[in-house]
């Protein structure tokens, strides 16, 4: 088996490496502990000289990538490096949607492996993700919408998801907030129900990764921000560029060689890429999210509708968590508008003219990495050594773990795994573009 | 009388002669008009207004302000209510939010026995198995959520916005807000300011008498110099170039209203929150903070305890001190200064009984006032780019430099920027107002040198204003977060110092993490009162400083928002084309088709298409998109748009187009047609008008801005009408006259323009989507009407009828045209819908080239996966069946299983043909004509159908077009 780019480390894919933490979780070792501290959940130290992999991006998508690195392949001399804090950019932004019902048979075979990976990531990471599998609904507020649903609800039932189109009635009796009258402007004529869909708790994602990742020894260095990518041999002035190979990177806390390096970013994701030399087609686009002060539970599913360009769900704690649609600027402007509140209550109190009593708590923003065909990059690159887990525009937050797992692969083994075959950086120059554009454009 | 009200006192808000009866807890109550609801009940003697969101804790009066995070409640049916700052209403419907059965006596208090394991993000850390008991967990968890209740069924209310323009807008109306008001109204400025209580005065209006007086003199200074006051508002958001959201609550434009305002310079007067200090029983009703306390005295005359122990760290704390002795309470003044401290407050019940000193010393009391320094509530300047600074010797944060260049447009004053006399701060408001009135003036002058071609430049630019301001001091004040005992750093999240140092740590060890991990600065007041603890607890947890660890992020709205009052009324317009009247007169069934309302049919779509094909029917098209393109250059553009060629188009002659992405999948279709030498009008599809209008101006505006063409979009500017069926010409021939439409003279695929019913002007565009002899008229919107009445009239005789959108669906169907977006996708290319002919690729680049060059070069065999899908035209075996949009097309696959290789994306049942008819996209191996699909129904039944050898299930000649 080809073991190109891991620096010669011994892979040994197949048996699982459980993670040995030094306090695991469960109901008996919280009354046990009582009132005492919890050891560290991960490790901070120097950043050393040298690692196998080092991990550009301390989100969602880099600590899932390392901790399948060392579970699924024994890799664990990895450094996972972030600019700012773990789980600080779109994995703390996104509004946390889990759900499987793509369009393309490509893109629902990947996120049904996501979400089969989310269902059991509580048990695999011994800390509750709180993964709440309530039900996903996309509104149809026109004939041509309701056949997009169908279309949805047919490949997805071919493919042995549940999904189904249902009418006004079953979404009334699922979500009895929403108006299904005739009366809104843009009535509700049916809808895609997602039974498996559902929310999860963002954070401890990250941190359920970060964890179990460091259990099995992969560090994590935060306020560590990487400035430049070092390479040799390429095609490109300075050895950058197609052609070359990756030998380190320089970050403001020195230099580190490592013969693989993993640009798992957002929002910065072609600039990374641009310091190997690489131009990936990506253009950057804020997504703005809010949410609203707690009311006791009355939304008992994610509801979403493309045509009125909003998402919405109801937390455990009570709180809606608003999406919408990326700005339409491209920018790295994370200030935000209050267009965006306007627009987006507005659209609220169409499908849901009660809540004008309640009220925006916070706004905020978060940047959104935006390809082509609406789809990630993810594999080997034409630097090699320079993996790419980038390009997740609106729906990144939900396909990590698959990412993960089948990057860590991909750099373990040296082979693409079929299911990220699909979304290689060489797809542009191929014209194989995937056609997710009709599902993930507001598709949350 | 309310037994905790006292004897009238000066300064108070409140009118003794007018009662209020209220409902608390469903029990009838009542307080006095100028009450809050929190005082009213306060002054009834309740001491519990909520229970605390995690251990469900008893929880009283802190603020009774705004902020208070204690005293939100359900008002009828509004939830989270502040009732430390609504006023009281006669008939208001109160209620506890976050307790059972009665706040009083709350059963959720039991999750405090297991509080020992109950610590920040407990619930990451258990409920991992068995699996399958965890949605009964979530369920128990989400009983936990606070907050108040709403009803999706409540009655929406009517929200206004308005548009302000204000030259300067200042944030705060207590004594240095409105001394900068009054100077920048003085100095000529058009002034809104804009303070969040209920009247102006800031903290002013809780003090002596003179305070009280200055305040007066002060607002009403404002009043005269021109000042607009909005009381009960706040400046909620701010945004580039001082784009503000300002929500007024109450006023006269209803309930909340949100007010956008665009102001030449901000000024933020906020002025300071106080903060709470963390021990353990901080939380127990009757801890209070000193302007809480004095705010309940002074305003309302409810006394707020009867045995106080007030520990104090500023003036503030024993002004506290002076009027509960003044107002007849008890008190034991004790000084942080000197350095003693409150160690714990303990009680029995979740009351207040004791206060324990650091040195030991035990105080009996019902009533504790902190007075442990003050919060910056910086918000609005963080907003703009001015990071807050940490002064340990003032114990509190500053705004620092500002560091984006509009920052001389936001100014700050007050104590926000720091501490004086009163004196000091009036005359710092008001230097800061006349500099705000100075820059204001300059920006309006480079306002007016800007737009001078709307209206001429008066005078000079002003000179550049000095900033005359002499800078605030900042008083010395001791550094008070956390005494030696834990307590709750947040109150509305009931996080505790413990669970911060636990969370640190644990890893969680910037302010960002921790704030995640438990939850704290989350709630109700976004941090206001919690954040600078928490940093505090936090720097002393990880053995840093406070400037060290620095604050989160503040975000947008400073005072929440309802969806309401954000969402204003309803603006979703509807458009309806001229003859609306006259198709809803006729009986329409209306559609939904994008924003537009159109006629689905009249009562029998398939007796409309079979009057179509032997009689003559009109529909009216309006919705399709019409621009109208001239310039030199239109025939470049036309060029680069479509994939067809357009150069040699004939003047009086159309053509079909498509339009491709970059990608080289097909945008949209339509005909366009040259009315001159350098003149066309382009038609689009209805659903893609406004998009193409924007594809077209990105290519002129950022590729080709040289070139010389004007696009203009006239969509509305034309009623447009098809004329359709072989009895059409005769009918049009009777209201033509200055056009002759014999077949020789005005062929398939022609223009012409002419007088129809005596109007002049129409476009007659000889095309037929139906597939029979038709024209389609574009008539000045003004006259539609007429022109629509008079083919209804002139063709009685002819059978003419008007028919629907689904007639029109029906008859392209049976003519197999594709509709962009229903029979293409966001993957299909130009090639999958037949039309290689039409892709012209030796004419200079155009939209989609590269892809369809690739696309066509290498154009695979069908066998090749790589090839790409083709669009057919199916018929059912079962002529009855007519599958449903969207069903899949599967094959056997090798292993037995099913493979999806295509779908249906049309399907109607053909009145014509009597018979089913549809278009599929299926693979190209599976396209060959006279092959067998498989079609699976949406319930799950295999039926057959044939692939027929051209897209036209009727006439595939065109026979009927060119008669």
């Amino acid at each position: 088996m080809a073991r190109r780019g891991t620096g010669g480390a011994e892979v040994q894919p197949g048996r699982r490496r459980r993670p040995r933490y030094p306090a695991r979780y469960s109901a008996a070792a919280l009354l046990l502990r009582g009132k005492r501290p919890w050891p560290p959940i991960w490790r901070s130290g120097d950043l050393r000289d040298s690692y196998d992999v080092v991990i550009v991006g301390g989100g969602v998508h880099g600590l899932a990538t390392a901790y399948y690195l060392a579970s699924n392949w024994g890799i664990t001399n990895v450094a996972v490096l972030d600019k700012g804090y773990l789980g600080g950019g779109g994995s703390g932004r996104n509004t946390a949607i889990v759900r499987s019902n793509y369009l393309t048979p490509d893109g629902v075979a990947f996120y049904d492996r996501s979400v089969q990976l989310y269902e059991r990531l509580a048990v695999d990471l011994n800390l509750n993700v709180m993964f709440s599998r309530r039900g996903h609904l996309t509104l149809a507020h026109s004939d041509g919408a309701l056949r997009t649903m169908r279309w949805r609800a047919e490949v997805n039932k071919h493919q042995g998801v549940d999904s189904e189109v249902i009418g006004p009635a079953e979404i009334k009796r699922l979500v009895p907030a929403l108006d299904v009258t005739g009366a809104p402007r843009y009535p509700i004529l049916g809808a895609l129900h997602h039974p498996p869909g559902g929310i999860i708790r963002h954070d401890a994602v990250v941190w359920g990764y970060a964890r179990a990742a460091a259990a099995l020894g992969v560090e994590m260095h935060q306020n560590t921000e990487v400035l430049d990518i070092a390479t040799s041999g390429g095609s490109g002035s300075d050895g950058k560029g197609p052609g070359g190979r990756v030998t380190g990177v320089r970050t403001n806390r020195g230099d580190v060689s490592a013969p693989v390096v993993v640009n798992c970013t957002a929002g910065w994701a072609s600039l990374i890429a641009a310091m190997a030399g690489l131009r990936l087609p990506i253009s950057t686009h804020p997504l703005q999210a809010a949410v609203t002060e707690p009311v006791k539970m009355f939304l008992p599913a994610v509801v979403v509708s493309g045509s009125l360009h909003v998402y919405v769900s109801q937390t455990d704690r009570g709180e809606l968590v608003f999406g919408a649609a990326v700005d339409p600027l491209a920018t790295y402007d994370t200030g935000g508008s209050l267009a965006f509140a306007e627009e987006l209550s507005g659209h609220v109190l169409q499908l849901m003219p009660g809540l004008g009593r309640m009220r925006l708590l916070r706004q905020w923003s978060g940047l959104c990495d935006m390809t082509p065909d609406y789809s990630p990059i993810i594999g080997p690159t034409p630097v090699d050594g320079f993996h790419c887990d980038v390009g997740w525009g609106t729906y990144g937050f939900k396909a990590a773990p698959v990412a993960g797992e089948q990057l860590a692969a991909c750099i373990a083994s040296g082979e693409t795994p079929d299911l990220i075959e699909p979304f290689t950086l060489s797809r542009f120059a191929e014209g194989r573009l995937v056609g997710e554009k009709g599902a993930a454009a507001v598709g949350h | 009388m309310s037994p905790q009200r006292l004897p009238a006192r000066p300064g108070e808000v409140i009118d003794r002669d007018r009662a209020l009866a209220f409902t608390w807890n469903g029990r009838a109550v009542s307080g006095l008009a100028g009450d809050t609801i929190a005082s009213a009940l306060a002054a009834g003697g309740c001491r519990v207004f909520s229970r605390s969101m995690k251990y469900h804790r008893p929880r009283g009066i802190l603020t009774a302000d705004y902020w208070d995070p204690n005293t939100l409640l359900q008002v009828g049916e509004e939830p989270n209510v502040r009732a430390g700052h609504r006023l009281l209403e006669a008939g208001m419907a109160v209620s506890a939010q976050n307790a059972w059965p009665s706040v009083r006596w709350d059963a959720k208090v039991l999750t405090n026995l297991g509080g020992r394991a109950l610590s920040a993000g407990f619930y990451y850390k258990t409920f991992m198995r068995p699996r399958w008991l965890w949605p009964a967990y979530e369920k128990v968890l989400a009983r936990f959520a606070p907050g108040g209740v709403i009803d999706a069924g409540s009655a929406p209310r009517r929200h206004d916005k308005r548009y302000a323009h204000p030259d300067v807008v200042v944030a705060g109306g207590g004594p240095a807000g409105l001394a900068a008001a009054v100077a920048a109204a003085r100095a000529g400025a058009g002034v809104l300011l804009v303070e969040h209580e209920h009247a102006l005065g800031g903290h002013l209006r809780w003090g002596t008498k003179h305070e009280r007086s200055i305040a007066a003199a002060l607002a009403d200074a404002a009043q005269v110099a021109g000042v607009e006051i909005l009381t009960d508002a706040t400046v909620t958001g701010r945004w580039e170039d001082n784009w503000l959201a300002i929500v007024e609550r109450g006023g006269a434009g209803g309930p909340e209203r949100l007010i956008k305002a665009r102001a030449k310079v901000l000024v933020v007067a906020a002025g300071l929150i106080e903060r709470p200090y963390v021990f353990a029983g901080n939380d127990r009703p009757g801890v209070m903070l000193s302007q809480g306390a004095r705010r309940l005295l002074n305003l309302w005359a409810v006394r707020p305890g009867s045995r106080a122990v007030v520990w104090s760290a500023n003036t503030a704390g024993d002004a506290a001190a002076a009027d509960l002795e003044a107002a007849g309470v008890a008190v034991e003044h004790v000084d942080a200064r000197a350095g003693c401290t409150v160690a714990a407050a303990q009680g029995r019940r979740g009351g207040l009984e004791q206060v324990v000193l650091s040195d030991g010393t035990r105080l009996e009391a019902d009533l504790l006032v902190t007075a442990a320094g003050w919060t910056a509530p910086t918000s609005l300047l963080n907003m703009a780019g001015v990071r807050p600074r940490y002064d340990p010797a003032a114990a509190r944060f500053f705004p620092a430099e500002p560091d984006v260049p509009e920052a001389g447009t936001v100014l700050s004053t007050g104590g926000i920027s720091g501490d004086g006399s009163l004196d000091e701060l009036v005359g710092h408001g008001e230097a800061t107002g006349r500099l705000a009135a100075a820059r204001a003036a300059t920006l309006a002058h480079r306002l007016q040198v800007a737009t001078a071609w709307a209206a001429p430049v008066d005078g000079r630019e002003p000179p550049e204003a000095p900033d005359e301001r002499t800078p605030l001091g900042r008083d010395p004040h001791p550094e008070l977060y956390r005494s030696s005992t834990d307590g709750i750093v947040d109150l509305s999240e009931d996080v505790s110092s413990r669970d911060l140092r636990h969370g640190a740590a644990e890893g969680f060890d910037s302010v960002e993490l921790v704030k995640r991990w438990t939850t704290a600065t989350m709630g109700s007041a976004q941090g206001k009162l919690e954040t600078v603890n928490t940093v505090a607890v936090l720097a002393d947890a990880t053995d840093s400083t406070i400037s060290e660890v620095g604050t989160t992020t503040w975000r947008p709205p400073f005072a929440p928002v309802t969806l309401g009052a954000l969402a204003g009324r309803m603006f979703e317009p509807v458009r309806i084309s001229s003859l609306h009247d006259l198709h809803v007169a006729a009986g329409m069934t209306p559609i939904q088709a994008g924003q537009w309302i159109r006629p689905e049919h009249y009562g029998d779509p398939a007796a409309e298409v079979r009057n179509v094909r032997t009689n003559v029917g009109i529909i009216d098209v309006s919705p399709l998109g019409k621009l109208d393109i001239q310039g030199p250059d239109a025939a470049d553009l036309l060029s680069l748009l479509y994939v067809n060629k357009w150069r040699r188009l004939a003047a009086g002659a159309v053509r079909y187009g498509v339009m491709c992405a970059e990608d080289g999948v097909i945008l949209d279709d339509g005909v366009t047609g040259r009315l001159g030498e350098d003149h066309y009008l382009m038609s689009t599809t209805s659903s893609g008008s406004g998009a193409m209008e924007v594809w077209i101006q990105n290519w002129l505006q950022t590729e080709h801005p040289d070139w010389r063409v004007r696009v203009t979009p006239v969509t509305d500017a034309y009623t447009s009408i098809n004329v359709a069926g072989p009895r059409s010409r005769t009918l049009l021939e009777r209201l033509v006259d200055d056009v002759d439409l014999g077949p020789e003279a005005f062929k398939y695929m022609q223009v012409r323009r002419g007088t129809v019913a005596g109007v002049a002007g129409c476009v007659m565009w000889r095309i037929g989507f139906t597939g029979e002899l038709s024209y389609e008229l574009h008539v000045p919107a003004g006259f539609g009407p007429h022109v629509w009445q008079a083919l209804l009239a002139a063709g009685a005789d002819l059978g003419v009828a008007p028919f629907g959108l689904e007639a029109q669906r029906i008859m392209r169907l049976e003519k197999g045209h594709f509709i962009v977006g229903q029979d293409t996708d966001a993957l299909t290319k130009a090639p999958t819908a037949g039309l290689e002919r039409l892709i012209k690729l030796d004419k200079p680049d155009f939209c989609g080239r590269p892809e369809l060059q690739w696309a066509l070069d290498g154009e695979p065999g069908a066998e090749d996966p790589e090839a790409l899908p083709r669009l057919v035209a199916v018929q059912p075996t079962d002529p009855a069946y007519v599958p449903p949009e969207a069903c899949q097309i599967v094959v056997a696959g090798s292993d037995g299983n099913e493979r999806i290789i295509g779908r249906i994306t049309s399907s109607r049942f053909s009145p014509t043909l009597e018979r089913s008819i549809c278009l599929a996209q299926v693979e190209a191996a599976h396209a060959a004509p006279e092959g067998t699909l498989t079609i699976v129904g949406t319930d799950g039944r295999r039926r057959s159908a044939l692939i027929i050898a051209h897209h036209a299930h009727f006439d595939p000649e065109g026979e009927r077009l060119r008669v």
